[in-house]
């Protein structure tokens, strides 16, 4: 595992819910994170974009009236956007296929399933650190890159998201463990497309 | 019009500046190395309390939906979403703090709201029983999986889901 210093990074955490908020804020404090800002839905985190320079993005998915995905649209995509491109972790209970891929779409960096512990969390910021990714505005869609792996010595078969997400294991935590929803190592498979 | 005139089909490929990178350091007092993450560890643990009570303000709240929604107050449909949303946060937070059963019956409870399409006497009968087996696991404070007792549960919610399919 690297090791990184996160004490210069801006956090904002954006959940409807103050006690995700206070879980998700501990665990960033304990990670040695000291700027962190919290907004209660996606219309008051747009707000707070405009004058607080965040480095991450932790985003609730169930919100109201503007929810997790509305909000990273209009950051993503928003005219008036302060920062289209600061990096989004998609923290969320769904965990169905068509639910991850919907996230990805709407321009996430990185896929969170609840519930969440300090490795997980930290898992996913050191990806973004590890993983800078283009940006690619194609037809509707404009965010980070969403085939993430480029291995140029591959000469195989181009594997699309569904074989993906069928052999991505099981284990590793996550899920509610229903049929149809995906664990942690499963949606990083499928995000990794 | 040729297709040099069409607007570009194919994609856009732009390089952010790497903002975040450059704030973070590599090793060093402060970087998050295992011990780090062990105390972020001990302090979700150390919520533990704090969670009982936040879970059982959301079953309050979870109670108070369920009783509007007996009343006939508002749209079913109002009241399955709201009902939604409050065992939705349950199921996200449970498991962080060692109560997988909670995150357990939230998960069963929301697959089957997501089911139900109104909230006859039938569905309520179906919904009640998850929120009472969600009142063993705040009264008991039934960790983990919940043992035998859990087990029971869970097979029990798992029928009643069945038969709203």
């Amino acid at each position: 595992m690297t090791d990184y210093n996160l004490s210069r990074l801006n956090f904002l955490i954006v959940d409807d819910n103050r006690h995700m908020r206070a879980l998700v804020k501990s665990i960033l404090h304990a990670l040695g994170v000291k700027s962190v800002l919290e907004a209660g839905d996606g219309a008051d985190a747009f707000k707070e974009l405009r004058h607080f320079p965040a480095d991450v993005i932790v985003c609730d998915w169930n919100m109201s009236p503007l929810d997790g995905l509305d909000f990273v649209r209009m950051v993503r995509t928003g005219s008036d956007s302060p920062n289209p491109f600061v990096p989004i972790i998609m923290l969320t209970g769904h965990t169905e296929m068509n639910r991850v891929m919907e996230a990805r779409d709407s321009g996430v960096h990185e896929f969170l399933a609840k519930p969440i512990s300090a490795k997980k969390l930290y898992s996913r910021i050191r990806s973004i650190i590890e993983n800078p990714r283009p940006f690619v505005r194609a037809g509707m869609y404009f965010g980070p890159d969403r085939r993430r792996k480029n291995n140029p010595n591959y000469n195989g078969a181009e594997r699309r998201k569904s074989e993906d997400a069928s052999a991505g294991g099981g284990g590793g935590g996550g899920g509610g463990g229903s049929a149809g929803e995906l664990s942690q190592d499963e949606i990083n498979a499928l995000l990794n497309g | 019009m040729s297709d040099q005139q069409k607007p570009a089909a194919s994609s856009q490929i732009i390089r952010p500046p790497q903002t975040l990178q450059s704030k973070v350091e590599k090793g060093g007092p402060g970087a998050v190395d295992l011990d780090a993450l062990a105390r972020a560890e001990e302090v979700i643990a150390s919520l533990a309390d704090d969670y009982l009570k936040w879970v059982r303000d959301d079953f309050v709240r979870l109670e108070a939906a369920f009783a509007k929604m007996k009343a006939g107050e508002g749209s079913d449909k109002e009241n399955l979403e709201a009902l939604f949303q409050i065992s939705h946060d349950m199921k996200g937070q449970g498991g962080s703090f060692g109560y997988d059963l909670m995150t357990a019956i939230g998960d069963h409870l929301c697959r089957l709201l997501e089911t139900l399409d109104k909230a006859g006497p039938r569905e309520q009968g179906m919904i009640r029983v998850h929120i009472d087996a969600m009142r063993v696991v705040i009264t008991k404070e039934l960790k983990g999986d919940g043992g035998n007792e859990g087990r029971q549960l869970l097979m029990g919610l798992s029928l009643v889901g069945e038969k709203a399919k």
